[in-house]
């Protein structure tokens, strides 16, 4: 309350007690002390309510004064008669005491709850605010007028904090308060999200202003969502670059698999035509293809590759047989070795092995293997095709006598594009054999793995499902067809 | 020597058209062309080619659709050229009636080769009769009898070894997808492929290769089908 305003309160009461003692004093004898002493406590009430705690402490005394003074016997004179007076006067005292506290302390709760209202309205405001406005930033600027306003500080500023600043921020300490009073003029709040420094709030004021304990629980509250909002602009940067990305990624898969497409055409027409010319014995002729097989590989490469992310490799599992693959692979592959052996291990004298996959798929794997262990096998050294049950798995394996894999690169072979350090220059395969090969390995519900070969080299395994076909299931089609 | 007269090609880039006319030189000396399908479904008819190579992606039609409309008018033989490797669309165009399927950029001498042996099969089974026995990769096959020996040993076959056997040497040259061999074996009213069909396929072979793991008779396709050579 003003101070101006507070001196007219305190006059108009006292001027009230004032011109109440005059009226009952001339009219002693038509009332009685209760009256009196009923209208001196309303009076005090009333400049309680109004005044404060101290307007009312005051008017207590005086009306104890004055009861005394004017309506007890002896009149016109301080003192006591009868102890039936003291009884009068010093309930007066006590109750116009006890309610002028009382209704103080009801006014102190009343103002507290009142602020507390405000204080939890302007958070709850700050808090949707810092969820809901358009532009991450926006909050921040709102936030900051929020706190200006409610605490009454000429600036406020969020500073959100660069990545490499973190450790400076936190350095600088907690804040800082000038002077011995409690009295803040410029203030450097660090604001932090899971004890992660996210910038900083800097409050300033020409003149220190004082804080009282609401306003600091404000304070402190308010810099939470500060610090949300500051993680909030980083948030919605990071998700805009993420879909940026991802869009671009899609964009090039599909120019990757167009343009892929329409290579092959021209090349046709140059493996063609430089056919034709090396076979009337043009040797540039005979470079040319080579170097158009060449551009054919990487084309199916980058195709694959495309595929390889695109998931674009569906698996159609049939009824199978070891040695179908087999025979597959080898006839696939004719041509490949260059004067190096291709042997074939597989029981012909036991049951067919029979296995749930799909048949171009797992060709596919084993000439992939196929062909790495041509690339990397001594030329005297011959290269295994194996197959045979495992447990309730086929196992076909390739192995040759190559330099084997490094134990620091056996978990990478796999990877696409990987190449070892000791790998020989690829003639344009861009080193996605074996990750192709086991994407399609796990498609069909199969593995593909690498282990060292017992006395040098390499052995790559592959596993399918095996599947039982009991003669009797090859009878009933026996019986169909007889029927037929 | 040509072993043709005139073998017709479809395709819509003169580049291609160009390259396959090269290709073919030493098969025959007149090559016909046609830019689309329509154009192509007609040459055919009128021009009776002795081999038709059809390149798909055509403007016009679909690569099945011209196969398909050749092939209601005439036996001629068709080798299709497709710019992926789809087994899909390979089986597809098998059961619509083309003969061989080639990926481009495709060698010469393998076109070549498959033309060749596209046209003789043709005559061949143009001349029909086969009555006396077929000798095939060391196997004599007596079809009429249902018999079959190696270096005078009989070989025991089960029925429907037999009839698989028997209808890939009808089609000798020719790749069958697995829908016609269990077509042809089974007959149309059991619905989807037999699922042992490569089982029989693989127990066939053990009696009938000398390397069952190196066949050298019945050659797969992988993802597609069987086929047998023509016997020389």
């Amino acid at each position: 309350m003003s101070r101006h305003k507070s001196a007219l309160v305190w006059s108009g009461w006292i001027v009230a007690t004032f011109l109440a003692t005059i009226f009952m004093a001339h009219t002693r004898g038509a009332f009685d002390q209760v009256h009196v002493v009923l209208v001196y406590l309303l009076l005090v009430l009333g400049a309680s309510a109004s005044g404060g705690r101290v307007l009312g402490v005051s008017l207590a005394c005086a009306g104890f004064v004055l009861i005394d003074y004017f309506f007890q016997p002896p009149f016109g004179e301080f003192g006591v008669g009868k102890p039936l007076d003291w009884l009068a006067l010093t309930a007066f005292l006590v109750t116009a005491l006890v309610s002028t506290q009382l209704l103080a302390r009801a006014q102190a709760e009343a103002e507290a709850a009142r602020r507390r209202a405000v204080e939890v309205e302007s958070l709850a405001r700050l808090g949707s605010e810092t969820l809901s406005a358009g532009r991450a930033e926006d909050a921040l600027a709102r936030i900051a007028s929020v706190i200006r306003s409610t605490l009454g500080m000429a600036e406020c500023t969020i500073v959100p904090v660069e990545p490499g600043d973190s450790a400076a921020v936190r350095a600088s300490g907690p804040a800082r308060i000038d002077g011995g009073s409690g009295a803040v003029q410029r203030l450097v709040i660090p604001l932090s999200v899971q004890d992660r420094v996210v910038g900083t709030l800097r409050l300033e004021n020409a003149t220190p202003v004082r804080l009282d304990m609401a306003q600091r629980r404000f304070l402190d509250a308010i810099t939470y969502y500060a610090a949300l909002a500051i993680d909030r602009v980083r948030l919605v940067a990071e998700a805009e670059h993420i879909e940026a990305l991802r869009e671009a990624d899609r964009l090039k898969d599909i120019v990757l698999a167009s343009v892929s497409h329409d290579l092959r055409t021209p090349l046709t027409t140059i493996k063609a035509l430089a056919q034709s010319a090396a076979m009337q014995g043009n040797d540039a002729g005979a470079a040319i293809e080579e170097q158009a097989d060449r551009l054919t590989r990487m084309v199916s490469d980058l195709l694959d590759l495309s595929r390889l992310k695109g998931g674009g490799f569906a698996a159609a599992p049939e009824l199978n047989t070891a040695e179908d693959l087999i025979g597959a692979a080898v006839r696939q592959t004719r041509g490949l070795f260059g004067g190096r052996t291709l042997r074939t291990v597989i029981d012909l004298s036991s049951p067919a092995l029979v296995g749930q996959f799909d048949f171009s798929q797992s060709l596919r794997v084993l000439c992939n293997l196929l062909e790495n262990a041509s690339r990397y096998s001594p030329p005297s050294q011959p290269i295994e095709l194996g197959a045979r049950r495992d447990e309730d798995a086929l196992l076909f394996t390739v192995a040759d006598r190559g330099p084997g894999v490094a134990e620091a690169d056996v978990t990478r072979i796999f990877e696409p594009f990987f190449r070892a350090r000791n790998a020989t220059p690829d003639a344009g395969r861009a080193g996605l054999g074996l990750s192709i090969a086991r994407t399609l390995a796990e498609i069909q519900g199969g593995t593909l793995t690498y282990s060292p070969r017992p006395g040098g080299g390499s052995v790559f395994a592959l596993r399918l499902p095996a599947r039982e076909v009991g003669a009797d299931a090859l009878e009933q089609s026996i019986d169909s067809i007889s029927n037929g | 020597m040509p072993d043709a007269d005139v073998i017709l090609v479809i395709d819509d880039e003169p580049q291609i058209r160009r390259a396959v006319r090269d290709a073919l030189r030493e098969v025959t000396a007149r090559v016909d062309e046609a830019a689309n399908g329509t154009a192509g479904v007609d040459a055919a008819a009128t021009g009776r080619p002795d081999l038709v190579v059809l390149d798909l992606g055509l403007p016009d039609m679909a690569g099945v659709d011209v196969c398909r409309e050749i092939r209601r008018r005439s036996a001629v033989p068709i080798i299709v050229l497709s710019a992926r490797h789809s087994e899909h669309e390979k089986v597809d165009l098998l059961n619509a009636g083309a003969d061989d399927y080639v990926t481009k950029p495709f060698s010469v001498p393998e076109l070549a080769a498959r033309a060749k042996a596209q046209i003789r099969r043709a005559r061949t089974f143009a001349a029909a009769g086969t009555s006396g026995p077929v000798a095939i990769g060391g196997l004599l096959v007596d079809t009429v009898n249902r018999r079959v020996s190696r270096d005078g040993t009989q070989i025991h076959l089960t029925p429907i070894e037999w009839q698989i056997l028997a209808t890939l040497l009808a089609a000798a040259g020719r790749t069958l997808t697995h829908q016609q061999i269990f077509d042809a074996v089974w007959g149309r009213e059991f619905g989807s492929p037999q699922q042992y069909l490569r089982v029989h396929i693989t127990n066939l072979r053990r009696k009938i290769e000398l390397d069952p793991a190196s066949p050298q008779i019945i050659i797969t396709e992988p993802g597609v089908g069987y086929r047998v050579d023509q016997p020389r």
